[in-house]
């Protein structure tokens, strides 16, 4: 039977208010947060509205973080308090973090280079540049010492964290999660969605005007528990979290695909997962931005979805909150659980007479909720976000207690395919890499570094694994991209000219990879992959994150072949932000990306795959410090080999060879030194010959991460390797680690 | 400027701002079709760079002068200064 998962605890903020209470308020009560913007200068451009949150960063925390870390860790301390959960030294390490985010530190590079114009610039921006930072900010404030994960797939990003959340519960990895989403209001998406026209110079109203969107800001976090732990607890149990979908379109970067086939995979995986059928929704919050493309596909997906369905509301709270990017799929999942709890569903607003009259011509069946909210019975309600990059996601909250279909599985997994585009201090691309997969001039050149090193590392992954993406197999492939610095260059070049010259002179080619997920969506497109598909920045050891939510993901019975990666660029950029920050140093950077084909094994069974070695544990595990540092984390490095090797059924003795992490950082080498000669002793043969990859690749973060998995993976394939288990780790600022224990295969 | 150098320039910009290989790209090079293969967002970005360059406004200019760099100088040639 599948664990029960529940909602234990709500935090809000965002335009509408401060708490989760007053954002309510305001949305069933039709009263908007759309003002003229006032932290981003809009001279010169058609539109100026915003709906930002007025808090002050000073307000909102005491830390000297970036603004969407600020603004989560308020919405996280409210969520923590209304659940009551009490975080102990002993019980830390079972409640975890994972945040949606969409731009990242985005204000901080704006802030930085502003200043740097007038000579200025303070060091401690460029900390607050990556969106890796954001999941162990909250971690390290409330000392929560579960895994993190930020999960950066742009506007699915906030959906995406509570699925992954309630998938870790159920199969046992955390008893509850701080998750969510959270981002600030930026330049970077006001120029570009400026750029791309597609901001309304009214307050958006979707389903209605569908002439653009209105940018927003915020945060919601949910607390995310096992039913049984919260029971024990005494918790108030707000309602159940009951399945998730997620899904690709493989149709365009930034475009839905017009016949919303990809959000109707999400929709209906999500239905299914629950046990449901589309009859059975009463409410759903749809994603509704209010661009004319968006809104169109969204529209038909639900009517074809739904038609049979005569009790449905759909609304679009966006009309209130504005498109809170990364925080929308948790803003919205907040009011998710509050009309399922309280019986009303809030409305889009912004209808006049004569919409409304429009409206009763194209709704069917469908309740749209203008302007007024719905007082109704509320069983099952979803909550729908969709993305750049054509990533789609949707999760369903129940009211009672409901048992849904286990579909679990205890799939052996392989790596059955490995492709890399990897060099030290840079990796060579050459228009013969792409000719060598039929990759077209009109589509290579769109993409930025980041995304030219994911897309040649996996074709050439697909390739080696004999691996052709057809209609019949599309949906059973999926991607999980792991990444430390993501597309920052892209970010940095973007947010330059924009600080240089307004912020009308953003670029509409630029803007697109400036998403960290554009670089998964560009590889899901190209190959035409259409299953799960989720980019997860966490620092270095992102690359071997990838591998453990891949094989998660399979072992959720979600896909059965699963790309995961570790991608990481090295430019001028790069090496600029790592020389002022000083934790790494620049000279010793490597780059590229590394993609591994994980398999289930009557995947791989059944195509006669060649195997590389079996996937036999996989452990993530965080102590929370600082971010940028690693000192004081030892005891998660010691945890997470540990439970590698437990999950996959040894003691540590029983590994022959390592592939370490070290990269010439006199305290990250003396770490993993330290720490695997307690774990192995000092004297051991095994410790004699640890690998240390980033000698040769350099430190290529997340590409090398993932390295070390393939690197180990291509030792125990040769006949004659005479280990039978190889361990792979690898660290990430902040105190997160990964390990994977790979098995020779025997036949 | 005589037409060869606003050929230039706009073979320049389109080089720079959409990473078209310049040795793929001649003055008669279809842009939005097989050629190049342009598509919708870099139409907003040919008019910005055109604007920029030349200040001349392309918004809602027809689809033909937009079909490769020779159409795009003559009408730039053909407004500037209007």
């Amino acid at each position: 039977m599948s664990k029960r998962v529940v909602v234990t605890g709500l935090g809000l903020i965002c335009a509408l208010g401060g708490n989760a209470e007053e954002c309510w308020n305001a949305a069933v009560n039709g009263v908007t947060g759309i003002a003229p913007v006032k932290t981003v200068n809009a001279e010169g451009c058609y539109a100026n509205l915003g709906a930002e949150v007025d808090t002050p960063n000073a307000e909102l925390s005491s830390e000297d973080y970036d603004r969407s870390s600020l603004l989560c860790i308020k919405a996280a301390g409210e969520a923590l308090k209304d659940s009551g959960y009490e975080v102990t030294s002993a019980n830390s390490d079972r409640i975890g973090v994972i945040i949606g985010n969409c731009v990242g530190g985005a204000v901080s590079i704006d802030k930085y280079y502003t200043a740097k114009q007038n000579g200025g610039g303070k060091n401690t921006d460029v900390l607050k540049m990556p969106a890796a930072a954001l999941a162990n900010n909250v971690a390290f404030h409330y000392g929560l010492n579960g895994t993190t994960a930020n999960i950066v797939n742009a506007c699915a990003a906030g959906t995406i964290s509570l699925a992954y959340a309630a998938d870790l519960i159920r199969s046992g990895k955390a008893d509850a999660f701080v998750a969510g989403g959270s981002d600030s209001f930026s330049s970077l998406a006001f120029a570009g969605f400026h750029a791309l026209h597609a901001l309304s110079a009214d307050p958006c109203s979707p389903f209605n005007h569908s002439n653009g969107i209105t940018l927003g800001e915020g945060a919601g976090i949910l607390i995310i528990e096992e039913y049984e732990h919260a029971k024990a607890r005494g918790a108030k149990i707000y309602c159940e979290v009951l399945g998730s979908g997620v899904s690709s379109d493989a149709h365009h970067i930034t475009a839905p695909d017009p016949e919303g086939k990809g959000q109707m995979l999400a929709i209906s995986r999500a239905v299914e997962n629950s046990g449901l059928s589309a009859n059975d929704i009463d409410y759903i919050n749809a994603h509704g931005t209010g661009t004319a493309k968006n809104d169109e596909a969204e529209f038909l997906s639900l009517h074809t979805l739904f038609d049979e369905n005569d009790h449905l509301s759909v609304s679009s709270t966006k009309s209130m909150t504005g498109h809170c990017l990364g925080a929308a799929g948790s803003i919205e999942a907040v009011f998710t659980v509050k009309a399922v709890c309280e019986g009303v569903v809030p409305p889009t607003i912004g209808y006049t007479d004569e919409n409304l009259a429009n409206l009763k011509e194209k709704a069917g069946g469908i309740d749209f909720v203008p302007n007024t909210k719905r007082e109704k019975d509320i069983e099952f309600a979803a909550s729908n976000s969709f993305a750049f990059g054509g990533n789609n996601a949707s999760i369903v909250f129940a009211k009672k207690p409901r048992e849904i279909p286990d579909r679990t599985n205890n799939e052996r997994v392989f790596i059955t395919g490995m492709g890399e585009a990897l060099g030290a201090p840079t990796a060579e691309i050459s228009g013969d890499d792409y000719k060598e997969h039929g990759i077209k001039m009109a589509f290579y050149r769109k993409l930025d570094r980041f995304s030219q090193l994911q897309l040649i590392s996996g074709m050439r992954a697909l390739k080696d694994a004999d691996i052709t993406v057809t209609d019949d197999n599309s949906k059973d492939v999926g991607i999980v991209v792991g990444t430390a610095d993501g597309p920052l260059t892209e970010v940095y070049n973007f947010q330059k000219t924009v600080c240089e010259n307004g912020t009308a002179a953003g670029s509409a080619f630029a803007f697109p990879n400036t998403v960290y997920n554009a670089a998964g969506g560009y590889f899901s497109i190209f190959a035409g992959i259409k299953g799960y598909n989720v980019t997860n920045a966490n620092s270095v050891q992102a690359g071997l994150q990838s591998l453990c939510y891949s094989a998660d993901v399979i072992r959720n019975g979600d896909e059965s072949i699963m790309v995961a990666t570790g991608t990481d660029e090295n430019t001028e950029v790069t090496r600029y932000l790592y020389d002022t920050l000083g934790i790494l140093s620049s000279d010793k950077l490597g780059e590229g990306s590394v993609s591994i084909v994980l398999e289930s094994e009557t995947s791989a069974k059944s195509r006669g795959a060649k195997k590389y070695a079996e996937l036999a544990g996989w452990a993530s595990a965080h102590k929370s410090v600082e971010f940028g540092t690693i000192k004081g984390s030892e005891d998660a490095l010691k945890k997470v080999i540990l439970d590698a090797c437990a999950n996959a059924g040894i003691t540590p003795a029983e590994v022959g060879c390592i592939f370490g992490f070290a990269n010439g950082h006199p305290a990250i080498d003396a770490l993993e030194r330290d720490v695997l000669s307690e774990i192995f002793g000092a004297d051991s043969d095994v410790l004699k010959n640890v690998v240390e990859v980033k000698q040769t690749v350099g430190e290529a973060r997340a590409a090398a991460a993932a390295k070390q998995a393939a690197k180990a993976a291509e030792c125990l394939s040769a006949e004659d390797c005479a280990y039978k288990y190889a361990l792979a780790v690898s660290f990430g600022l902040g105190g997160q680690y990964s390990a994977v224990v790979l098995k020779k295969c025997e036949d | 400027m005589n037409h060869e150098e606003i050929c230039a320039k706009i073979k320049d910009m389109l080089v720079e701002n959409l990473r078209i290989p310049a040795d793929e790209l001649e003055y008669t090079s279809e842009l939005f079709g097989d050629d190049i293969g342009l598509d919708s967002i870099d139409s907003i970005e040919i008019i910005a760079g055109i604007d920029n360059l030349f200040g001349v406004q392309m918004t809602g200019a027809a689809r033909e002068n937009f079909q490769t760099i020779e159409t795009l100088a003559k009408y730039v040639e053909e407004h500037q200064g209007a």
